[in-house]
């Protein structure tokens, strides 16, 4: 029997291999490439400082767009969740016909690609568009505005790529959470804020903490969104990684900045691993 | 009794006022591309509720837009393939072998997941200048160099699809199969394959529409001129809008509809919703 068994570990050593060249080639020369300075015209320095770090930390402009985007990320991910948690909790605790149904039509607003999203958004709120006439119409503005260029525009295109993946993500925390505690805390006489404060929120929080560290990193990283609803006004880490690069040819300061974008996630994403291990300990939170 | 206990955390209104707003939120953008896609005349904006309805903007969709959904596919295609040969073996290794740190590899093989989208697309760019330098070929800008920084990011997604099913089935019946006397190569082929191919299915097409839908990484691979779709819109977006970009984009839609449809038919939505 053990003769025919088959190595599997072997198996694994082809794509192991593959993902590690991928991996540490791209990501190897760039992160080198953030510490020569900009020449100019896309030319390096060929000696290695750390003049593009030191600008990226005291330069204002930097700065500023450091602070915007952690700003812009939080924001994105308080607004996601305070529309994912009710919404994941109501699919939950529909019948799973219905369930299923309103998760699917998430998965196919996940599916479409944000460019076309985007593209929809820009019309939507043209100055021609259907919601500055209605507004108009309503009484509620009094002359038409625009979403591009403007913090909360940025907030809501940033929206439509997290919404979707943090209800499904809730939803199945949400489903680990028995119905019948909640049923039982009403029949002994709790009322619905205390059901929501003693049995919801100390269940779900583990999940909904870890759902949102994984939408901030996802609303950090933004791009597409971003770049054209932002409309270099507002300028967030990836805006200025792609301008650096493409437009105004600095790979040095690019890379830097991208080096610092991707440790930020890092670091939150071993935050979050860090979390779930708390959790799995048995350290519940008391809120 | 009953009634009362089921008076649930939200009031029935409140329910259906929500879901309303947050499904409205979600389809809006999409729908409204799909309705103003039938209004086509010479301008350069869209107004809503539209003036005309005909089917004018599709045929009028300009060839690069064509060639950049072309280019999409194409791209996908490659990448899914890509990203399932890579896939398929690192899925069947975790979940067979006994190698011990198990968990370590299959962070290792979920990093991509981590990488934010110009990240990943600044760090393709710069490893290619660096192999175009030291070799003369430069492959940013070509269809391969494209395919391989999406094979990257789409192959934690055939991973991720492929592992639970894998999980699901003991591999008694391969056992079985080779007891029987068939070869390790036949007992992949008829017993293995079959069972995983609902996950290696839905990962697949799950890697193809990640590699589909992506603007940042093609954004940085891209040679001006022959971009993918997206990558299309958001230059059209940015610079010079069409309104023929709608038509496209409303078939594109129904496109990613089709896939999808496809996917909950063979395989379910579990890819995407775990419900266990």
């Amino acid at each position: 029997m053990s003769g025919i068994k088959t190595r599997w570990e072997l198996i694994l050593i082809p794509p192991l291999l593959l993902t590690m060249v991928l991996l540490v080639a791209s990501q190897f020369i760039f992160i080198k490439g953030s510490f020569h300075k900009d020449l100019g015209y896309g030319d390096l320095s060929t000696t290695y400082e750390l003049v593009n770090y030191l600008r990226a930390f005291s330069d204002p402009y930097y700065l500023n767009v450091l602070l915007l985007s952690i700003n812009v990320s939080a924001t994105a991910t308080v607004l996601t969740m305070v529309c994912a948690v009710p919404v994941a909790y109501i699919i939950a605790r529909m019948t799973s016909r219905w369930a299923m149904l309103f998760l699917a039509l998430v998965v196919v607003a996940q599916f479409v690609t944000i460019a076309i999203k985007v593209l929809g958004l820009i019309v939507l709120f043209s100055p021609d568009g259907i919601i500055n006439r209605l507004f108009l119409f309503l009484g509620l503005i009094e002359e038409t505005f625009t979403i591009l260029g403007t913090f909360a525009g940025v907030i809501t295109g940033l929206m439509y790529y997290s919404l979707g993946f943090a209800v499904l993500l809730i939803y199945s925390v949400i489903l680990t959470i028995p119905r019948s505690l909640e049923e039982a805390a009403q029949i002994h006489g709790a009322g619905r804020f205390n059901v929501y404060r003693r049995i919801i929120m100390p269940l779900a929080a583990p999940g909904t903490i870890i759902c949102s560290l994984m939408v901030f990193n996802i609303s950090i990283g933004g791009f597409a969104s971003t770049a054209l609803i932002g409309a270099g006004k507002i300028l967030t880490l990836p805006v200025i990684v792609q301008r650096s690069v493409i437009v105004n040819y600095n790979y040095g300061m690019g890379a830097t900045l991208a080096v610092i974008l991707l440790t930020s996630v890092i670091l939150i994403n071993l935050f979050s691993v860090w979390m779930v291990h708390r959790f799995r300990q048995g350290k519940t939170l008391t809120i | 009794m009953n009634a009362r206990v089921s008076s649930r955390l939200i009031s029935s209104g409140s329910r259906s006022l929500i879901l309303a707003a947050v499904y409205i939120f979600l389809f809006a953008p999409i729908i409204i591309v799909m309705a103003t896609s039938f209004d086509y005349g010479e301008r350069a904006y869209v107004i809503f509720p539209p003036e005309r309805f005909t089917f004018d903007a599709y045929l009028n969709i300009p060839e690069y837009i064509e060639n950049g959904i072309y280019l999409s596919i194409g791209v996908g295609i490659s990448a899914a393939l890509g990203a399932s040969l890579i896939g398929i073996p690192a899925a069947l290794g975790i979940v067979r072998s006994d190698i011990p740190g198990k968990s370590l590899i299959m962070t290792l093989f979920r990093i991509p997941l981590q990488i934010p989208g110009v990240v990943m697309g600044l760090a393709f760019l710069q490893a290619y200048y660096a192999i175009g330098a030291a070799t003369g070929w430069y492959a940013n800008g070509t269809y391969i160099g494209l395919v391989i920084a999406h094979i990257f990011a789409a192959t934690p997604f055939v991973i991720g699809a492929v592992v639970p099913v894998l999980q699901r089935f003991q591999p008694t019946l391969e056992e079985a199969a080779q007891t029987l006397g068939a070869s390790r190569m036949s007992t992949f082929r008829k017993i293995t394959l079959p069972l995983i191919s609902p996950g290696v299915f839905a990962g697949s097409l799950y890697a193809f529409m990640i590699s589909f839908g992506d603007v940042p990484i093609a954004i940085f691979l891209s040679k001006p001129g022959t971009s993918t779709f997206p990558v299309e819109v958001f230059f059209a977006l940015e610079q010079e809008f069409d309104t023929t970009i709608l038509a496209a984009s409303t078939l594109v839609v129904i496109f990613s509809l089709i896939v999808l449809l496809i996917i909950q038919r063979f395989s379910g939505l579990d890819v995407f919703v775990k419900t266990r």
